[in-house]
């Protein structure tokens, strides 16, 4: 009778310890758990009203690439930087040659006659069959080459490390830089808290210019005063947030900008004027917090966003109505 | 013909006439072992601890999802788990991710603006256009979401760290249990924390 009791007692007890086990590891799991009152939702800011997405995604072309850094389209080829290697891409994703460098690249661009490929702190010079014709040494240390863009024989060179865009004749010789200032009184030029600072000329041969510490888009003239600017800083989806935006922008064939972002990643399009059109990709076509994809359009207004997370091209075309 | 009681007998005869083999013996030897291997044990394991390298709880910044869990799941109240900011990665932003609201009216200091549930950040205005955010450790719970909104919007220079001098370093973690991503894990108490900037996304530092 003693032993039975014993007995009896210890069924229960055994009974009590595993469901007390199961339940807690049943309901003690990260997704079982209430919702957490401290925990920060910023879904809404990337969900995108369907009526303002004005692109669809066409095609896409895979790339045999790591580290991809850099796009640039030009006579109905890609030219894509990244890892230690350029490779020239056709449209149908026909690898048509590739060129292996001694360091990683962040950015090209390619002109009629030369193909300009930025590194941390030097440019090279290709002709467009990929020999390398100069190389220019003549940075600083705290350089970061993040854009190139040539008009009547300069290049351009945005240099992020120092906030100047530093000019060269095509021979290599330095005429001189553009630090974004309005006046000699004034403190700031670019604001570049992180390597994003993007340049690009317009069909009209304007120079544009990212501001990405003020989300703005300034226009230089050559000689580097102030023209114009237009600047969207918002969390919404018709302005530019947080540190560092927009991180690459491109132009379509009647001027209007196309912009990528970092952080919440998406790619958007405004008129020559400023004014916020629509969106290209919306943050859910991205991985989260993903890198900024660098941008290249085509005379037909294509748009081709270097998605670095995915390493692949990918086409985006404006929907029929 | 010897029957099983007489069988023992012999057995047991032969083992009282063999003092090697004797059940004391083998018992009074036994014991002596068991003894000398349990202390041996636990002297091992005390000059381990004594002369090994310690270990304690901390993040890693890059596989925190900022889920909020480390400000209720701590045995600690407030959490010993910190924001704690990279000064070198942060862009002083104007607009900062990490500070603001989302849809705050307007780019100031006002309590209305402030995303900290307990207004842990202080915002100083440094020169146009850059303000720099200190964190104030004694009001932080640990909740992350200036974490969530700074890697969000910014270049994500605000992130966690278990404070040692508050942490119990308990044997279990109550939030490493219950961490969405795993990013809670044992360290070596010579290096204890992963701060962003010398802790690099691979992992050196």
């Amino acid at each position: 009778m003693k032993n039975k009791g014993i007995t009896l007692f210890l069924i229960i007890l055994a009974v009590i310890i595993v469901t007390s086990v199961t339940f807690d590891y049943y309901f003690s799991k990260p997704d079982e758990l209430p919702e957490n009152p401290y925990a920060l939702n910023i879904n809404l800011l990337e969900k995108i009203d369907n009526s303002k997405i004005l692109y669809t995604e066409s095609r896409n072309f895979g790339l045999n690439f790591t580290e991809p850094s850099g796009i640039c389209f030009s006579e109905g080829q890609f030219f894509i930087v990244g890892d230690q290697k350029m490779q020239i891409i056709d449209t149908f994703g026909k690898l048509k040659g590739e060129f292996k460098f001694d360091q990683k690249p962040t950015c090209v661009y390619v002109s009629t006659q030369n193909i300009f490929v930025g590194f941390r702190k030097s440019v090279s010079v290709l002709n467009r069959e990929g020999l390398k014709m100069n190389e220019w040494n003549s940075f600083s240390d705290s350089s970061v080459i993040t854009s190139l863009a040539e008009k009547s024989g300069i290049l351009f060179v945005a240099d992020a490390g120092k906030r100047i865009i530093r000019k060269f004749s095509l021979a290599g010789n330095p005429l001189g830089v553009i630090e974004g200032k309005t006046g000699n009184d004034q403190i700031h030029g670019f604001i570049i808290p992180s390597p994003y600072f993007d340049i690009a000329f317009n069909e009209d041969g304007e120079l544009w210019v990212v501001n990405p510490g003020k989300h703005a888009l300034e226009n230089y003239t050559v000689s580097g005063d102030l023209r114009t600017w237009w600047k969207a800083t918002s969390v919404r989806i018709e302005g530019f947030s947080g540190c560092c935006n927009p991180a690459h922008f491109a132009f379509l064939p009647d001027g209007s900008f196309v912009t990528s972002e970092k952080g919440t990643v998406r790619i958007k399009v405004y008129k020559p004027s400023g004014e916020f059109l629509g969106v290209v990709a919306a943050p859910s076509r991205f991985k989260e917090n993903s890198a900024a994809p660098d941008l290249a359009t085509d005379n037909e207004g294509n748009i081709y966003a270097l998605d670095m997370d995915k390493k692949m091209i990918r086409q985006f075309v404006k929907k029929e109505k | 013909m010897l029957n099983v009681n007489s069988h023992k007998q012999i057995r047991g005869i032969e083992m009282e006439n063999s003092p090697k083999n004797s059940r004391r013996d083998f018992i009074k030897k036994g014991t002596r072992l068991s003894l000398l291997l349990t202390l041996g044990a636990v002297g091992g394991i005390a000059a381990k601890h004594l002369t090994g390298e310690k270990y304690v709880w901390q993040i890693d910044p890059f596989k925190c999802t900022q889920c909020g869990r480390c400000a209720t799941s701590c045995v600690m109240s407030p959490s010993a788990v910190k924001c704690i900011h990279a000064y070198d990665l942060c862009g002083y932003c104007d607009l900062c991710g990490g500070y603001l609201k989302p849809d705050a009216n307007q780019r100031s200091t006002a309590a209305e603006n402030q995303l900290c549930p307990t207004a842990a950040i202080q915002r100083k205005y440094i020169e146009e256009p850059y303000f720099e955010y200190v964190i104030d450790e004694s009001l932080c719970i640990g909740c992350a979401k200036c974490v969530k909104g700074c890697t969000s919007f910014g270049n994500g220079s605000l992130h966690l760290q278990i404070i040692q001098n508050r942490c119990l370093n308990c044997n279990e973690c109550s939030i490493a249990r219950l961490c969405p991503s795993e990013a809670i894990s044992r360290v070596k108490a010579s290096n204890p924390y992963k701060v962003k900037g010398s802790f690099t996304k691979e992992g050196k530092s």
